[in-house]
């Protein structure tokens, strides 16, 4: 929890607009990427964040302390609000193709091969095809370890389910994507 | 150890949270295997990608949005924010590129102008200019001086010959219209004691 953060949402509560200002600039960037890892278009993650906002401005008198951080608190609000756009949209559309698909500079000090390199390159890249690939059980889990940063009893305690079952998803997801990866790639073998 | 075992441990090996031995194992599986090594590799790739994930800059315009459909107060804008919405964007319009251009194109236009007559002004009012000018005042005085003493001199030696010599020739033409007509010669003396005072003559003009 960010210091001042439960005294921000009593400042919130009490009808302080700088404070639920500083709420959202604090917390706005993190949202986002969250809501575009999920969708992989930046106009759906735009229109998920402000609905997840919306939805965290008229339920903050339901947070409570006691029972974990505001960030966890608001992160629950947002995956609830995720989860729900994609049964109704039954999936995410493809962020294949789009124009967001930049080019990322990756370093890996360890693997200093140039042919690794361009391999992970690649792998960067098709990240973002790869996680819409993936069923949204397989996917949560990846974005919250891998891309969120977050601990798997972290993880654990923020979906509500055993540590085992966290690690044997992350694992399966992981695997899913570097079969695909895999696959992906001898698909272009083929067509040289 | 089977493929499908260490493909449930692949995870945690390239995290390297196995337990010793059983890392021992798998590796020495992945030394045998080549599709479960492709596959390990694969998914150390991914992982590095994952780090290198790029993360986006919010936009102002969403900021204002989720502000303006929650708590309805529109967000409260940086210093250079502010300066940014009232010098560079109006700067930003067609219409105050057109305006510029405008005032560019007079003002170059006056310069040009301008210019030259700032030069001199800017050079007549340094010490040098200054002292130039009063110099160039004085001799001008001088010179002016010099014209009007000439011109007064000229007047003067006009009017004494005119006093001298014309004058002197008009008492001689008045001399000559003196003479009698009727033929009648009179002495000198007695024409002399003729004359009264009342009678017209222009003797009187000529010089004593």
């Amino acid at each position: 929890m960010l210091p001042g953060d439960e005294k921000m949402v009593e400042r919130c509560l009490q009808g302080d607009d700088a404070a639920w200002e500083t709420v959202v600039n604090s917390y706005a960037k993190r949202i986002y990427n969250l809501t575009y890892r999920y969708t992989g278009r930046r106009a759906e993650a735009e229109d998920l964040t402000q609905e997840i906002f919306i939805r965290v401005y008229q339920n903050l008198k339901s947070f409570r302390s006691d029972s974990g951080s505001f960030q966890g608190w608001i992160m629950k609000v947002g995956r609830n609000l995720i989860i729900d756009q994609y049964r109704r949209t039954r999936r995410f559309p493809q962020a294949a193709g789009t124009e967001e698909m930049e080019s990322m500079n990756l370093k890996d000090e360890k693997l200093p091969n140039p042919q690794r390199g361009v391999e992970q390159t690649e792998a960067s890249r098709f990240l973002r095809e790869g996680l819409q690939a993936l069923s949204p059980e397989l996917k949560e889990a990846i974005i919250l370890r891998d891309l969120e940063g977050m601990a798997y009893q972290e993880i654990a305690e923020f979906l509500g389910i055993p540590e085992g079952t966290v690690k044997s998803r992350i694992n399966r997801g992981r695997l899913e994507l570097a079969k695909l990866l895999t696959k992906r790639r001898t698909q272009a073998r083929m067509q040289v | 150890m089977q493929c499908e075992v260490v493909e449930e441990r692949l995870s945690e090996y390239v995290e390297r949270t196995l337990p010793h031995e059983e890392m021992v194992r798998v590796a020495e599986h992945l030394q045998e295997c080549p599709g479960c090594l492709r596959l390990m590799e694969e998914m150390r790739s991914i992982l590095v990608g994952c780090k290198a994930f790029p993360s986006y800059e919010v936009t102002t315009a969403l900021l204002d949005r989720i502000l303006l459909r929650t708590s309805g107060r529109p967000r409260s804008r940086t210093l250079r924010e502010q300066l940014r919405a009232y010098f560079v964007q109006p700067v930003l319009t067609p219409r105050f590129a057109m305006s510029a251009g405008l005032v560019l194109l007079f003002v170059a236009l006056a310069a040009a102008l301008m210019i030259p007559r700032v030069n001199v002004v800017a050079s007549v009012l340094s010490p040098r200019g200054l002292l130039l000018q009063m110099d160039r005042g004085v001799q001008q005085i001088y010179s002016e001086g010099l014209k009007l003493y000439s011109a007064k001199n000229e007047w003067q030696n006009q009017l004494t010959y005119f006093k001298n010599n014309m004058l002197g020739k008009l008492g001689f033409m008045i001399e000559q219209l003196d003479v009698p007509v009727e033929g009648k010669k009179k002495p000198a003396d007695q024409k002399q004691q003729e004359k009264r005072p009342g009678q017209k003559s222009s003797a009187w003009l000529l010089p004593a």
